[in-house]
């Protein structure tokens, strides 16, 4: 087993391209050339079942096949995040212990409540996944464009309802920043989760949704069910080049309300190991393997690196802490 | 034709070699732990998920709804024999049949669940086929002031049940919903009563709070009556019930088949509700309703074909909408999304073998059910032969691995313990748990509800009376209290025990389930009044 193992790493190095990266192991330099020594611990913030938890199961199996050691995905859901990122910090720094988390685990939850921990007590590794969110009606809304929503918004404000994800979701806030930064006044009614959230719209309970756009949604937006009018992301999505982004319909700094799921470790993980396991995150997020089983829609078609989810993560806190922490 | 068709797919599936072993390995497994108290479906489904990323997603589901409607069919063992219920489900059963089973009249208890739970499960099946897309349909209109209204009848219901005192029953719900309110404000995000713990961000944990209360709660209680507990396991003769039983219990058996059925297709039904809401309907229904409580076949009949009935139509949201029931039906659609099925309404059209291979395993699983249920049920009940002190150490190591196991959470061993021992203070004082944990799983429901329905009217309450479908149910309830206090009068009438403290406020009864449909949020203070003062007039 474990042969055929190293023969399907070494196989993958070299489909792509990445001899020199595979070669420079065999040269030993100070520490991150003996990491991993032991089991890698991936801790994931939600439930056993749900799409995060696929996506870390399809990232940590090629983690294990890459570096050569287990991976074992262990759930710890609760405190909107903060168990998983307590028992992180509480290990140590040596990348036997990663987490995956999000701006909500990092940004939100720390800003809304007491949890000991802010973003700049982890280090960020990288991005596995990004889940845009969508606006989207019913079938038989007469709202066929944004522009429409809005403008039914201005004439009577706050008569809108607008289903979000739950209280102090992205999407929740986004809302929020709609009515401070561009006037436009919608009644934000939170849902627990997406399923109620589509219940509510088919039901013709609420008059649009804020949603994350994971598989369920698409399978409603592909059905009929749901017309989107706008997406989150900063540019259109490849699989529905005919929505708009919000930047797009009038609200440019609308682009935070998709979530970002990333690899994160304790603080203080020293840069060799930091640069390796982003490494094996590139590797991981081009094998193809990888990108159908988490869905290609949520696997960024530019890797981010530690860098960039460390940009996120300081633009969310810069955007959310005056609306979160007064 | 196409419904033909489809169920001939099914079967094709269902009857493949590796399908049947698995209905079986679930039926079984879920009778087993329906016995073993204090691990529910919910534990067994949350220990077994993982073994189910292996195997194809159709025969995942297939094991997973054995273990779900086979453990409504054991549960019914220990609710019987040991006043335990194996499962939440399963409490009602012990009213009436743990007083069966002291009157040497176990077999008859269990043989009528066993042919209870098969017809009700059958039906159920049979249902499911036929109204799945028009019930979706149904389901999918229910906003915010419909489930305001369905919570506040659930927790109506269970004062209402009253076994013990009202007032207990009553001051329990109360505490369940205070109980519920912990955690994160689920509209503004703030914490409440979470004393900087942040274990208790997401609230007490359901499973954690059930088990302790019924699992450990039992366990503690049971092991103080360890030689009556012997006593009553000795005795199980003639399961098969004899002609007059299956005549007192044709009746419970039918309307708990489709109220069960009802039941377990709304959002938020599921097992407990619909046996409460069974045996309330017998009670209500019976010429006599003293029995009740005193060992009534009906007891036992209604309540076990409801819940067995509910745990198949429960698949109906699911499969049609992607929308769980229960939390039972949230791990099955957990463990299908892991294996890249996102359950919806597309589902009978792009994976129609999962639709009707599921189906068509209920039917064989049913049968394999009744005939494990019938000739076996002593070799099941061997499995509590075991001395009362080894099977309590035992399913208490297997609940608290259970919990540890949904949530990995060390906190939630700690709540089962200390709601175990709460459970356990409860019932030696005779308070009952089912009101508190009715009412605890209710609570999250009807505040989210009830606030939703605040933002989507822009505050004013006459959305719960303006919509038809919550208008209804609200006049129902009015219906039901009035009706219940002119009863309340009369019998107390015709008891002669009117006595001058109850001339000076003449229906304390009435009185009390008014405040209870009221304390749950001023919604109903403010509706009902006005709804049931033209009735009394």
């Amino acid at each position: 087993m474990p042969l055929s193992r190293t023969a399907r790493a070494l196989a993958a190095c070299a489909a792509l391209g990445l001899l020199t990266a595979c070669g420079s192991e065999e040269s030993p330099s100070g520490s991150a050339a003996e990491y991993p020594t032991e089991e890698i611990r991936l801790l994931v913030p939600y439930g056993a079942g749900g799409p995060t938890d696929l996506a870390a199961r399809a990232f940590g199996a090629s983690l294990e096949e890459q570096l050569g050691q287990t991976v074992v995905v262990e759930n710890l859901p609760g405190g909107s995040g903060a168990l998983a990122t307590q028992e992180l910090l509480a290990a140590d720094p040596d990348g036997h212990t990663l987490s995956l988390a999000t701006a909500g685990t990092l940004v939100v939850t720390p800003l809304a409540n007491e949890v000991g921990y802010t973003k700049d007590d982890v280090t960020p590794i990288g991005v596995l996944t990004e889940v845009p969110s969508v606006l989207a009606v019913g079938a038989d809304s007469p709202y066929a464009t944004v522009e429409d929503l809005v403008a039914a918004a201005e004439e009577q404000p706050g008569t809108l309802n607008v289903g979000t994800p739950g209280a102090s979701t992205p999407q929740a806030i986004e809302l929020q920043r709609l009515a401070d930064e561009y006037d436009v006044e919608v009644t934000a009614v939170p849902f627990n989760g997406n399923a109620e959230m589509t219940t509510a719209l088919l039901g013709g309970n609420v008059d649009a949704v804020l949603i994350n756009a994971s598989s369920d949604v698409t399978t409603n937006i592909d059905a009929g069910q749901f017309q989107p009018l706008a997406v989150s992301s900063a540019e259109r999505l490849s699989w529905l080049p005919d929505t708009p982004t919000l930047a797009e319909s009038g609200f440019p700094e609308l682009t935070l309300s998709g979530s970002t799921f990333g690899l994160i470790g304790p603080g203080d993980l020293p840069e060799e190991i930091v640069t390796e396991l982003e490494d094996a995150l590139r590797t991981a997020a081009e094998d193809p393997a990888v990108v159908e089983q988490v869905g290609e829609e949520y696997v960024p078609a530019e890797f981010q690196g530690a860098a960039e989810f460390q940009e996120l993560l300081d633009r969310t806190q810069e955007v959310y802490e005056p609306i979160l922490g007064g | 034709m196409s419904t033909w068709s489809g169920i001939g797919q099914g079967f094709s599936v269902a009857l493949d070699p590796t399908n049947l072993l698995y209905v079986f390995l679930g039926v079984l497994i879920g009778t087993v732990i329906g016995v073993l108290p204090g691990l529910g479906p919910t534990a067994t489904i949350a220990l077994l998920l993982p073994i189910t990323y292996s195997v194809e997603p159709v025969t995942a589901v297939i094991l997973l709804a054995g273990i779900y409607y086979g453990s409504m069919y054991g549960g019914t063992i220990t609710s019987v024999l040991l006043r335990l219920p194996g499962e939440a489900a399963s409490v009602v059963t012990t009213f009436d049949g743990y007083q069966m089973a002291k009157q040497g009249r176990a077999g008859p208890a269990l043989g009528i669940a066993a042919v209870g739970s098969f017809i009700g499960g059958i039906v159920s099946v049979v249902g499911l086929v036929l109204l799945a897309p028009p019930l979706a349909d149904l389901a999918v209109s229910f906003g915010p002031p419909e489930f305001v209204a369905l919570t506040v009848l659930g927790i109506l219901l269970v004062t209402y049940l009253g076994t013990g005192s009202a007032l207990k029953s009553l001051s329990m719900a109360a505490l369940g919903l205070l109980l519920s309110t912990a955690g994160l404000d689920p509209i503004t995000g703030t914490a409440r009563f979470t004393f900087g713990e942040v274990s208790l961000f997401n609230g007490l944990d359901f499973v954690a709070v059930a088990m302790g209360l019924f699992g450990v709660g039992e366990i503690l209680h049971s092991l103080e009556r360890t030689e009556k507990v012997q006593a009553v396991t000795a005795k199980i003769k003639g399961i098969w019930p004899t002609r007059t039983d299956f005549r007192d219990s044709a009746g419970a058996i039918g309307r708990g088949s489709l109220l069960g059925f009802v039941i377990g297709v709304l959002p938020g039904g599921g097992g407990v509700v619909s046996s409460l809401a069974s045996y309330a309907m017998e009670k209500r229904r019976a010429k006599d309703p003293s029995r009740f409580g005193k060992g009534a076949i009906e007891g036992v009949a209604g309540p076990e074909t409801a819940n067995n009935a509910s745990s198949t139509s429960a698949f109906i949201p699911l499969l049609t909408l992607g929308i769980p029931a229960n939390v039972v039906l949230a791990l099955i659609f957990g463990a299908l999304l892991v294996q890249g099925i996102t359950p919806g309404p597309q589902l009978i059209e792009q994976e129609p073998e999962i639709f009707w291979g599921v189906i068509a395993s209920m039917f064989i699983g049913n049968l394999m059910l009744l005939a494990l249920n019938i000739p076996m049920v002593g070799i099941f009940v061997q499995m509590l032969r075991v001395r009362a002190g080894i099977l309590a150490a035992f399913a208490l190591l297997v609940t608290m691995a259970g919990v540890f196991s949904v949530n990995n959470n060390v906190f939630d061993m700690w709540i089962v313990l200390g709601f175990g021992v709460i459970g356990w203070l409860m019932k030696k004082t005779g308070f009952e748990p089912g009101p508190l944990v009715l009412a605890f799983v209710l609570g999250p429901i009807l505040e989210r509800a009830f606030r939703q329905s605040m933002l989507l009217s822009g505050g004013s309450f006459d959305i719960f009376v303006t919509r038809p479908l919550s208008g209804g149910l609200f006049a129902l309830m009015a219906v039901i209290i009035i009706v219940s206090a002119v009863t309340s009068r009369r019998r107390k009438a015709v008891f002669g025990r009117v006595d001058p403290a109850d001339v000076d406020e003449p229906a304390p009864d009435a009185d009390r389930q008014v405040t209870a449909e009221g304390s749950p949020g001023a919604d109903s203070t403010t509706d009902t009044p006005p709804t049931s003062t033209p009735g009394e007039r």
